[in-house]
């Protein structure tokens, strides 16, 4: 994703998605994200939707149905993680992180007939337990168009980092 | 308690009367302790550098820091498997600064000495300039780490070039780590996507968590909820934990969770129940029906002294220990599979080992919350007056030894294995406080052949 040109608004079954409004729902996914509100996140996605994260060693081409990977979470993996960080006994979530996020760097791309590709930047802060972290990486994800909306296909987020540092855990959504 | 008169607290205090087993918690908060374990353990036994499938072919290398000490893990062109201390012989600037690759030279970009993958000096420039340069190039070739041995494709080393062998070493863990081998009949293959992460917390609490059956449905309660509605019966119920001798420890798991392949459950879906019965026919055949049982029925969460955990449980983990200070430790994990495994079966073993294990899933985050509020809270009784509150307690099932029957998995006995061999180690068997009849130390290893 790396092509030259605009890529600032594309087509996507006779529907013309802008940037724009594809950073809205990014926007909008921060606030819940930060706000703790698990059940407007998982809002945001369309049935069947996958979330992805791929280890730091991570080589373009490495499928994460045949490598290891930190999260490989299939639709029903995702309820599951939704329901644990809704839980007072998720344990490392409790207190919650506390969290700050930061989208740019925000280009979409052709996918197919009623999907198009994003990837953006992001930088996540993390306070907690008198630690403050910052996990830098990008996204790459596949949104479901339809028109009442976007939604997550694929919610995909590569870390820039060569490891993940001391704490520095994923029991949040990066 | 700590009697008045003693001049230094016990490190570890046994009581067989109150039946009570406390480790004093400098262990994992003291640079002394850290210093001395560098020294006393991570120089002079055998340690965990990887495995031969991630260096699968010639010239193949991997860079890794082992007790501190960065190393390149290589296969030359003939095959031949060398650990290499990462480090120019001339002026000691690291040689290879990619993490990984296929190199049949290693060039310092400092002053350009070359070295061959098998640790000979290919070429010093200008090598006229020294005086007997035949001479002084044998001087120069790349340091090997003194040991390197390989049980099952685990490759081993030890900084000591006089440490018993590494079979010596492993004991009874050898055939735990067999039985993985065996679980299919093409052996098994390390995967790429290796998790690295760092946890604040010291390497002794990431061991003392991997033997600990009893935090599992307290900490990984909403883990346990999952499989529950999933239709899987959770259960602690007739499950032990072994103390395997030199430190190695084994929890024995029947009630924790599936195993692809071999004991399906209902998050596992319609073809894996398929695939399954073939391959469990499959193994009573070629393993027979009674190491079949014990390679198959089990889940194995094995400890090998002191820094390789293989978590043979739902899929296959290996997981590596680096201590970094007294209160960090970085940790590696590798996934294992079956080298001929259909593309189906790779996705759900690499789905759900994935859901439990590792910083992003849904049980193994609540672990290092564990390892990292102890950390912190062992602070609260540092330097404390009343030093015998500075004790961490690990008495739970002690009766067991008095009886000398196996330790149930929900109790602490695989701990006071590693503890009792690690004050050993470290040489501080003075500051080890016995009250009351000790019960001969016993090996809880069971026929499993």
């Amino acid at each position: 994703m790396t092509a030259l040109g605009s890529h600032s608004a594309v087509v996507v079954g006779g529907r013309t998605v802008a940037r724009t409004e594809v950073e809205d729902f990014l926007y909008a996914e921060a606030d819940v994200l930060d706000a703790w509100d698990y059940d407007a996140w998982l809002a945001l996605f369309e049935a069947g939707a996958r979330y992805e994260i791929p280890t730091t060693d991570h080589q373009a081409g490495w499928s994460p149905h045949a490598s290891g990977s930190f999260v490989d979470d299939d639709w029903d993996l995702i309820k599951a993680r939704v329901k644990r960080l809704k839980s007072r006994k998720a344990h490392a979530e409790n207190p919650p992180s506390r969290t700050h996020r930061l989208v740019s760097n925000v280009r979409l791309f052709e996918n197919d007939a009623d999907s198009l590709r994003v990837s953006a930047a992001f930088v996540v802060h993390r306070a907690r337990d008198g630690q403050f972290d910052a996990y830098v990486g990008h996204y790459q994800h596949v949104l479901a168009v339809s028109d009442d909306g976007l939604r997550f296909r694929l919610r995909r987020s590569v870390l820039g980092h060569e490891s993940l540092g001391p704490g520095a855990r994923l029991s949040f959504i990066l | 308690m700590v009697d008045a008169d003693d001049v230094v607290a016990p490190m570890i205090a046994e009581d067989w009367d109150r039946l009570t087993f406390r480790v004093n918690r400098d262990a994992y908060r003291s640079e002394a302790v850290f210093a001395r374990e560098r020294e006393q353990i991570w120089l002079r036994t055998w340690l965990y550098l990887g495995h031969e499938t991630e260096i699968a072919n010639p010239n193949d290398f991997k860079v890794r820091t082992i007790a501190g000490r960065p190393l390149i893990f290589c296969r030359d062109t003939a095959g031949e498997v060398h650990a290499f201390l990462n480090s120019c012989p001339h002026r000691g600037t690291v040689l290879c600064r990619e993490a990984e690759g296929s190199a049949k030279l290693f060039q310092c970009f400092y002053h350009a000495w070359t070295f061959r993958n098998n640790g000979d000096v290919a070429s010093i420039p200008d090598a006229d300039a020294y005086g007997s340069s035949d001479e002084f190039r044998d001087l120069m070739s790349l340091r090997a780490v003194p040991r390197l041995e390989t049980h099952e494709g685990y490759v081993f080393v030890s900084f000591n070039p006089d440490v018993p062998s590494l079979r010596e070493h492993l004991g009874d863990a050898a055939d735990y780590m067999t039985m993985i081998e065996q679980q299919h009949a093409g052996g098994m293959t390390t995967l790429p996507g290796v998790q690295l992460y760092g946890v604040r917390g010291n390497w002794k609490l990431a061991v003392e968590n991997a033997m600990d059956g009893y935090h599992f449905s307290p900490t990984h309660n909403t883990f346990v909820g999952y499989l529950r509605e999933s239709g899987f019966a959770v259960t602690d119920d007739d499950q032990y934990a072994y103390n395997l001798g030199n430190g190695h420890g084994l929890l024995v798991l029947t009630g924790h969770g599936g195993r692809i392949s071999m004991i399906w459950e209902p998050r596992f879906g319609d073809e894996e129940r398929v695939r399954t019965e073939v391959h469990r026919t499959e193994m009573v055949d070629r393993l027979g029906e009674r190491r079949a049982h014990y390679v198959a029925d089990e889940s194995h969460i094995l400890f090998v002294f002191p820094n390789l955990l293989l978590f043979d449980i739902e899929g296959l983990s290996i997981r590596q220990l680096e201590p970094i200070a007294p209160g960090q430790t970085d940790v590696r994990a590798w996934q294992l599979a079956p080298r001929d495994e259909e593309p189906a079966a790779r996705a759900l073993r690499m789905k759900t080992v994935v859901s439990f294990v590792g910083p992003g899933g849904l049980a193994t985050p609540d672990d290092i919350e564990a390892y990292e509020a102890v950390q912190r809270g062992i602070q609260a009784t540092a330097g404390a007056v009343r030093t015998e509150l500075d004790y961490s307690d690990m008495s739970r099932g002690m009766i067991d030894e008095v009886k000398r029957v196996p330790g149930r998995s929900i109790d602490e006995g695989a701990m006071r294995g590693f503890w009792r061999h690690w004050l050993d180690a470290v040489d501080l068997g003075d500051r080890l406080r016995v009250t009351g009849d000790r019960p001969a130390e016993f090996l809880e290893g069971r026929d499993v052949r």
